[in-house]
């Protein structure tokens, strides 16, 4: 992950699941439950992510009360960084759409 | 007491997917990981289980512990043993692999590259330095030079060998990575 101008599936879905305080296994289950289970994030992928995003100080610990279930949440850096790649994402999308609503002609 | 078996690595850094498969079989016939040994494993006897191993790579705080073998339990990773920075976990065949994507295997890669890189090149520049030293001293010095660079040599082919390990997997991960 050297730059994150452009977020891979996976620290997409993870800052989206952030967007709320939530701890890693709470970010796991909702990606699975949203995507029923055709997206799945490995435990050290979601750790190594994690702690990369904190470095990178786009979600900050929420509540350090309890070191088994870290809380984490995203930072307005985190925010912006996400707002941004949705863009990216919505242009990618309109593009195939407006294509397939042509070709339907 | 025969119940405990030593099962020898074929360089974790070379062939990890093979250690993993090889681990799994022994599982499979009733000999299941216990803990890492010197350049192995030590397998103990019990019942036949279907079980698949990942290794990770880590630094872990003492603060990083708790959380990080929680994520690996919550995702169907039962943690087996460690040995200073490799933890081996197992799980249920099919269950999602540690790592489910090719940029955060990449970083471990990264990861483990560092201190293995460390060790190749300081063996490397003792044995070019001992060989220099050989080739133009005489007498006593180059007779101690000689038998240094043999040593030296021994030592050195093998850590080089795993850091090139390290390249290789790096290289075939970055050729999957461009294929998506």
């Amino acid at each position: 992950m050297k730059s994150l101008e452009q977020l891979t599936d996976s620290v997409f879905y993870i800052m989206a699941a952030l967007t709320e305080p939530r701890h890693g296994y709470a970010v796991m289950s909702l990606i699975e439950e949203t995507t029923k289970g055709t997206f799945v994030v490995g435990p050290a992928s979601l750790y190594t992510i994690i702690k990369k995003l904190v470095a990178e100080q786009l979600i900050q610990l929420h509540d350090d009360s309890d070191s088994r279930r870290k809380v984490y949440v995203l930072t307005d850096k985190g925010r912006e960084i996400l707002l941004e790649d949705i863009e990216r994402r919505k242009v990618m999308i309109h593009l195939a759409e407006q294509g397939l609503q042509r070709g339907n002609i | 007491m025969l119940d405990k078996r030593y099962m020898i690595s074929d360089g974790l850094a070379f062939f990890e997917e093979r250690d993993m498969k090889k681990l799994s079989k022994k599982a499979a016939k009733g000999w299941h990981l216990k803990r890492f040994r010197f350049a192995g494993y030590e397998l103990e006897k019990g019942d036949s289980e279907e079980v698949i191993y990942n290794i990770d790579y880590r630094k872990l705080r003492a603060t990083e512990e708790e959380e990080y073998f929680e994520l690996f339990a919550y995702g169907g990773w039962t943690h087996v043993c460690s040995s200073t920075d490799m933890h081996i976990f197992k799980a249920a065949p099919g269950t999602t692999s540690i790592y489910s994507d090719a940029e955060s295997s990449l970083d471990k890669l990264n990861r483990l590259a560092k201190p293995v890189n460390l060790v190749a090149s300081v063996a490397l520049a003792i044995t070019i330095f001992l060989w220099i030293f050989m080739t133009f001293t005489s007498g006593t010095i180059q007779y101690i030079a000689q038998q240094g660079f043999a040593y030296s040599f021994i030592f050195t082919v093998p850590a080089v060998m795993t850091s090139c390990g390290v390249y290789y997997h790096m290289w075939k991960n970055l050729r999957l990575r461009s294929k998506y």
